[in-house]
């Protein structure tokens, strides 16, 4: 007879009866497969990749299966660079066969069409099911189109969000190839929260960039849903100083919330119906909230996001399930694929820790968003990111914007810093 | 080397403390030194070096980690971004995350 440590206690009933475990306080069940942990992981993007790689690299006796419909995944970091031609696609177009054959994650090219939380099972868009120990979850997000009248995901090919970078991202970078010089480009920027804050303001940054070379006398404008932006500052002096007047930025307060869209005209309308601003190629990015499949498997909130426990990003709604990244309620985390990258290594050690039955090792989290103004002006917010009082908070004293009125070396050291940081995190995440 | 390797193995008793020694199995303990250096790779590995980004801290004695971070941190070192994150931790969190890249 075997002694009996908790550890094996839990291994051998795991094996034998895993209902009964269930019954025993209200801890999670750890195992049913002779011991080998299962672990699903929903999603190829920045939080799910990572945390497959780590969960291998942490605990390389669990089996990780990570779930992802598309062969190849775009970033969307990056994918304003594409939209100012400064890269091509294949430069942000990131493959699986390393976390294959180097790192030992097996990957299902396949969509989950539903979890059933308690079968502890996904179902896949080919049918078949897959029982998993535990579950995480990094689905990123999906678009809100009610907000707004007029528009909806059937017009994303005459009006881009590109806010999902591929084909989305080509469809807009054609348009304006095809926009004449002295056209107008229409932003309509999205409230908070969102995917990626300074996104939209890197975006407009690099298109100006590419009209200043090849349309000039074009005009760029942004309707937003805000009366703010990360980075403003920082934006807001390098597009003085770059493009002059070519960028016009209209807060919500100030006639730039976005109440209906003439899809037909190209035609935006705001301000109680006062303003209408037409476009020549139209930007709209929607309003966000976590992706269906989080929705459908119970794990959002009533503003459809994933709330969890931010030192373990276990879900609040089922203890087998971690969500991660966009989907998640991050604390001051914000939505980026930094962050992502920085949650999926503290997913893969908290499950490491408690499929092997161990305290949890204290989170940490750090966040960096480079943003560049021009291929040579790079700008940057960090952070470092403690779990306290219930969240993650960022560390008082740390962190902070790259300084306003820097010289022009500074700009061009950042940009640098941009390229390498794109290259060194798709290696960490993909690589 | 040989003041490097004292200061690691003073590391490594500051290290241990931080984790319930029973749970300090050495193939599979994950140390809150260990995670807070891997999330300094995804800017600081080959790859990102190679690109002409930040350096490969796995090329990096461990003393060497140390004094940087804290001169970015205390500002004696001039940084675009390596002075908002070194502020964010301790001395204890830097010599932990120095050990296990000095490893």
């Amino acid at each position: 007879m075997q002694e009996f440590s908790r550890r094996n206690f839990i291994k051998v009933v795991g094996a034998g009866s895993a209902v009964a475990l269930t019954g025993i306080g209200c801890a999670p069940q750890k195992t049913r497969n002779n011991g080998k942990a299962h672990v699903v992981v929903v999603g190829g993007g920045s939080g799910g990749a990572t945390a497959a790689k780590y969960l291998k690299k942490y605990s390389p006796d669990v089996e990780v299966t990570l779930v992802e419909p598309s062969a190849t995944y775009y970033t969307c970091y990056g994918s304003n660079w594409v939209l100012g031609g400064i890269v091509d696609m294949d430069f942000i177009e990131q493959t699986y066969g390393a976390l294959e054959s180097r790192h030992g994650v097996k990957v299902v090219q396949d969509r989950v069409t539903a979890v059933d939380a308690e079968d502890r099972s996904v179902r896949l868009g080919n049918g078949d099911t897959l029982r998993y120990d535990r579950l995480v979850m990094s689905p990123g997000i999906d678009f809100r189109y009610d907000a707004v009248d007029g528009i909806s995901e059937d017009d994303a090919e005459r009006i881009p969000h590109a806010w999902k970078a591929g084909d989305q991202t080509r469809i807009l970078r054609q348009q304006l190839e095809e926009m004449p010089n002295g056209g107008t480009f229409v932003m309509v920027a999205p409230p908070n929260p969102f995917r990626c804050p300074p996104g939209p303001y890197e975006r407009v940054s690099l298109i100006a960039n590419y009209f200043k070379q090849e349309k000039p006398r074009s005009k760029i404008i942004i309707l937003d849903a805000k009366d703010g932006f990360s980075k403003q500052g920082l934006f807001e002096e390098g597009w003085e100083q770059e493009y002059g007047d070519m960028i016009e930025w209209r807060a919500a307060s100030d006639g730039g919330l976005v109440e209906a869209v003439d899809v037909r005209n190209m035609t935006a309308i705001a301000d109680a119906g006062f303003e209408e601003v037409q476009a020549d190629v139209m930007n709209f990015i929607p309003r966000q909230h976590a992706n269906r499949i989080a929705h459908d498997a119970g794990l959002t909130n009533g503003e459809g996001w994933c709330p969890v426990h931010q030192d373990t990003f276990r879900s609040e709604m089922d203890d087998n399930i971690y969500v991660l990244g966009d989907a998640s309620v991050a604390g001051a985390m914000p939505k980026s694929g930094h962050s992502a990258n920085t949650q999926g290594k503290v997913v893969a050690a908290a499950i490491a820790h408690e499929l092997t039955d161990r305290e949890p090792v204290s989170p940490t989290a750090v966040n960096t968003c480079y943003s560049l103004v021009t291929p040579d002006y790079g700008i940057s917010v960090a952070a470092v990111y403690r779990f306290k009082d219930g969240e993650m908070q960022g560390v008082e004293g740390a962190g902070g914007l790259s300084p306003t009125g820097a010289d022009s070396r500074t700009r061009e050291q950042e940009a640098q810093y941009t390229r390498g940081w794109y290259a060194g995190i798709t290696a960490d995440i993909w690589g | 080397m040989k003041k490097s390797r004292l200061t690691f193995a003073g590391l490594v008793g500051a290290v241990a403390l931080t984790v319930p020694f029973a749970q300090a199995s050495a193939d599979d303990e994950i140390t809150r030194g260990q995670l807070m250096a891997d999330t300094c790779i995804n800017c600081h590995s080959a790859a990102s070096a190679e690109a002409g980004g930040a350096p490969d801290l796995s090329r990096y004695p461990s003393d060497l980690i140390v004094s940087q971070m804290k001169a970015f941190r205390d500002g004696d070192r001039p940084a675009t971004v390596m002075d908002r994150h070194a502020s964010g931790y301790t001395d204890e969190e830097i010599e932990a995350m120095a050990a296990y890249f000095g490893q």
